[in-house]
């Protein structure tokens, strides 16, 4: 495989609905231009959908950047979702399958945890949310 | 800056420092403003030569000159144009002179006067100004500049006001229509007797489910429906929260007595779900609707 030429980082506001499909549409074609797979595509646009849409619910605004990152044997696209919301004071539990404090599946992080490679969260009452996940492509 | 994003004022003033910060950020200080107003006397003097080779300049520009229907109009925006500069030298920067200055943006937006001309006529205004300023403070050139400076950041400052008021009303004109897409009904169609066909088309966010559910259940009851083949072809994202709706949605349908089928699922978006952990227990599903319809019709039968 010819190494592709690695896509720019793109940064986004988010702090409505619309962003969230803008942010999926653009993380979809970032994961195009890199070679994930459609089924890969779908799965990554997934977890941007998770990650920005806990931005509008429980934060108001925040920032997805994108970018591709390079390992001597891999490709990945990484992922970060910022906000200076009220934070998470209980991490264990928000990364549990079906706990929530908005009326939801409570399945947002723990699933974007399952459907990505690495998985970083970071957060305190008062402080925002960090999250930054990456996914590798399969070589 | 985090306390005033996290507030639940609405985003245009929540993004907004208070005009003490605002000023502080441009770094203008009461040394400044008096600078600044050490000026006015010269600048109401100059304002009317610098106005009217203004307007021979704009006036040269076919694009401008179609933003005038008659001389009496350039007159009137002329005499407003006056009194702008005037401020600019001599008001207090207090919240009701940014909030007349956000309103005076307001009205050049509407107008269809472009970022681009709106900051090119006030570069050339403080071009010609500081021309004339240095002609006049040809003893104490020093002097002249710092005032000049002064002067620009103050002007820098009221640009910004304006500048903002353009962004706003676009994100409030992209809001509204957003929100008009998600108000969007959605058609319920009776297929043939005690069967429902519902097409989601576009984002499905809380509101519009919302709306979803309780129009769905109303035609249940009204059609005395006992399938509903739900159709999420044409949804632009599927996500545990759109998929939330979907099951509330197709709970109740149960609930009142009519079996509900989700069609439309694309491959990749049903794999997405499945590793995300939405489980579809208790979920009819078919890949198409052409199938949806037939699985529909065998459990009304059923």
């Amino acid at each position: 495989m010819s190494p592709p030429v690695l896509p720019a980082e793109q940064v986004l506001r988010i702090a409505r609905d619309g962003d969230i499909v803008a942010a999926r549409q653009a993380g979809r074609l970032m994961a195009s231009e890199i070679g994930f797979s459609r089924p890969e595509q779908a799965l990554i646009a997934t977890a941007i959908s998770e990650l920005t849409r806990n931005i509008v619910s429980y934060a108001g605004t925040g920032r997805l950047s994108c970018r591709a990152v390079q390992q001597p044997r891999r490709i990945g696209l990484r992922i970060i979702a910022e906000d200076q919301g009220p934070g998470i004071p209980d991490l264990e539990a928000a990364l549990r399958d079906g706990y929530s404090t908005g009326n939801s599946l409570g399945l947002g992080l723990p699933g974007t945890r399952r459907i990505m490679d690495d998985f970083d969260i970071r957060s305190a009452p008062g402080q925002g949310v960090t999250v930054t996940v990456t996914k590798w492509t399969s070589c | 800056m985090s306390d005033i994003i996290a507030s639940s004022a609405p985003r245009a003033d929540r993004l907004r420092p208070a005009t003490d910060e605002q000023l502080r950020w441009f770094d203008i200080t009461e040394t400044d403003r008096s600078r600044a107003e050490a000026l006015a006397a010269t600048a109401d003097e100059l304002a009317e030569p610098i106005i009217e080779d203004f307007y021979r300049h704009l006036l040269s520009f076919e694009g401008a000159r179609r933003h005038f229907r008659d001389d009496d109009q350039i007159a009137r925006v002329k005499q407003g144009q006056l009194r702008y500069f005037r401020e600019l030298v001599a008001a207090a920067l207090d919240d009701e002179y940014v909030a007349n200055r956000r309103r005076i943006g307001l009205i050049h937006e509407r107008a269809g006067v472009t970022p681009t001309l709106y900051v090119g006529a006030y570069a050339y205004y403080l071009h010609s100004l500081g021309h004339m300023v240095m002609d006049r403070m040809q003893d104490d050139p020093a002097r002249a500049v710092s005032l000049l400076l002064s002067l620009n950041k103050i002007a820098h400052f009221d640009m910004a006001l304006a500048l903002e008021t353009y962004v706003d009303t676009r994100e409030a004109a992209i809001e509204q229509r957003e929100r008009e897409m998600s108000e969007l009904p959605t058609p319920v169609l009776q297929l043939r007797d005690g069967l429902l066909l519902i097409p989601v088309v576009g984002t499905l966010d809380s509101f519009r489910a919302r709306n979803l559910t309780v129009r769905v259940l109303e035609r249940i009851r009204d059609l005395r429906a006992r399938a509903v083949v739900l159709d999420i072809t044409g949804v632009a994202a599927v996500d545990s929260a759109v998929a939330s709706h979907l099951i509330q949605t197709m709970t109740a349908a149960r609930l009142m007595g009519a079996t509900a089928v989700l069609t439309g699922l694309s491959a990749e978006v049903a794999q997405a779900l499945v590793k995300i952990g939405v489980t579809s227990e208790a979920l009819h599903t078919a890949g198409d609707l052409q199938h949806g319809i037939e699985i529909a019709e065998r459990l009304m039968e059923g």
